[in-house]
C-alpha cells in the first residue's frame, strides 16, 4: 500500500471509531435478558442466539470439513 | 425503539410498494388463519408434529422462492433526498449493546469450498472496487427504510477469492454470534454488497461494523452484520431466526 494510502486509511479508521465513541458508549450484552426486537418467541432470551451459535458450528464444522477435504482431493 | 403504526411506516411511499407489503400481510395473516384452523386445540409452539410440517412447508416456500427469483431483476434505487433520517437501528439487543470490532486487529475469515482461503484485513478489503447503493431495507417487522451503503461487489469477491459459485449456499458467522446464510444465485446478484460505508461514512458499529452484507432483494435479517467469517457449502446452513421458523429465503 501506498503511504498516502496507508494514511487515509488510518484516518478513516480513526474517524470510524471516534464516531461511535461519540454516538454511544458500549456494554456487554446481557445474556439472561429478554431478547430485543420483534422477531423473537415471549421466552427468547439474547444469550440464546451464542447458544444456539456454538450449537451450529458444531454441527456443521465437521461437515464442511469433510466437504473441503472432498473437494480438495478432486 | 419506538414502535410505529403501519400507517406511520408506510407514509410517503409508493403505492405499488403498500400495494406489496399489504399483500405480503394479507397472505401471513391468511396462512395464520390458515394455520389456527388446522390446529385448533394444539400448542402451536410446542408440538413437533406441527413444527416439522410448518417447516415442511417452508422448505417448499424456499424451493418456490429460489425457483422465481430473477438474478437479472434488480430491486428499485433511490436519490439521496430519499434516505430515511435517522436510519433505524434493530437487533436481537439494545444499542448500548453493539459490539465493538477492532478494525486494526480485524480479519475476514472464509472457509468452505474456497479456493483462497487467505484471511482478509480491512485496508485489503477497502483496496478493491468499491461501488455505492441507495436502496430500501425492509424488515420483516412490517417497517422500512432506505439508506445508502458502499462497498465491493459480492460477485467480484466470489471471483477473487475463487469461490465454488457452483455451491448451494454461503454462510455468515458474525461478531455478535448470528448466524445467518443465503443461496448462491442471490449471492451473484448485481446489488448484492459487501459494504463498508453507510451514508458515506465508514460503517458505524450500530449499523455493522467493520462490514455488512447488503442485499436488497432480501429481507433485513438476511444481511447479516459485524461478519467476521463466510463459508460457501452445499450443507444447508440454516440461520438463527431461519432455525426458529422464519423462512430461509425471505426474498423481499
Amino acid at each position: 500500500m501506498k503511504p498516502l494510502q496507508a494514511i487515509a486509511l488510518a484516518a478513516i479508521l480513526a474517524a470510524g471509531t471516534g464516531a461511535w465513541a461519540a454516538d454511544a458508549p458500549a456494554k456487554p450484552m446481557k445474556m439472561d435478558e429478554p431478547m430485543h426486537g420483534e422477531m423473537k418467541k415471549q421466552s427468547m432470551k439474547k444469550g440464546d442466539v451464542k447458544k444456539a451459535a456454538k450449537k451450529k458450528e458444531r454441527e456443521l464444522k465437521p461437515m464442511i470439513e469433510k466437504e473441503t477435504a472432498g473437494s480438495a482431493k478432486k | 425503539m419506538k414502535r410505529r403504526t403501519m400507517e406511520t411506516s408506510l407514509a410517503g411511499h409508493s403505492p405499488k410498494l403498500i400495494r406489496s407489503i399489504e399483500r405480503r400481510l394479507f397472505l401471513k395473516q391468511g396462512l395464520s388463519l390458515g394455520a389456527l384452523a388446522l390446529l385448533s386445540g394444539c400448542e402451536l409452539t410446542d408440538d413437533e408434529g406441527v413444527q416439522r410440517l410448518l417447516m415442511g412447508m417452508s422448505g417448499l416456500n424456499d424451493r418456490a422462492q429460489g425457483w422465481l427469483f430473477n438474478p437479472n431483476k434488480l430491486a428499485p434505487e433511490y436519490p439521496e433526498s430519499a434516505i430515511t433520517k435517522p436510519f433505524p437501528f434493530n437487533a436481537f439487543y439494545s444499542v448500548d449493546e453493539v459490539t465493538l470490532v477492532d478494525g486494526k486487529d480485524y480479519k475476514l475469515e472464509l472457509e468452505g469450498l474456497i479456493r483462497e482461503k487467505k484471511p482478509w484485513t480491512l485496508p485489503e478489503l477497502y483496496e478493491l472496487p468499491q461501488t455505492s447503493q441507495i436502496t430500501r431495507h425492509i424488515c420483516v417487522e412490517g417497517w422500512s427504510a432506505i439508506g445508502k451503503w458502499s462497498g465491493v461487489r459480492f460477485s467480484d469477491f466470489l471471483a477473487r477469492i475463487g469461490a465454488d459459485t457452483s455451491a448451494k449456499y454461503i454462510g455468515f458467522t458474525c461478531a455478535d454470534d448470528y448466524y445467518t446464510s443465503i443461496d448462491m444465485a442471490t449471492a451473484l446478484h448485481p446489488q448484492t454488497l459487501l459494504t463498508f460505508r453507510f451514508a458515506d461514512q465508514v460503517l458505524p458499529p450500530k449499523y455493522g461494523f467493520p462490514m455488512k452484507l447488503r442485499i436488497p432483494t432480501k429481507l433485513g435479517f438476511k444481511n447479516p452484520k459485524h461478519i467476521m467469517s463466510m463459508f460457501v457449502t452445499n450443507e444447508y446452513p440454516g440461520g438463527y431466526w431461519e432455525d426458529q421458523g422464519y423462512n430461509w429465503f425471505s426474498g423481499s
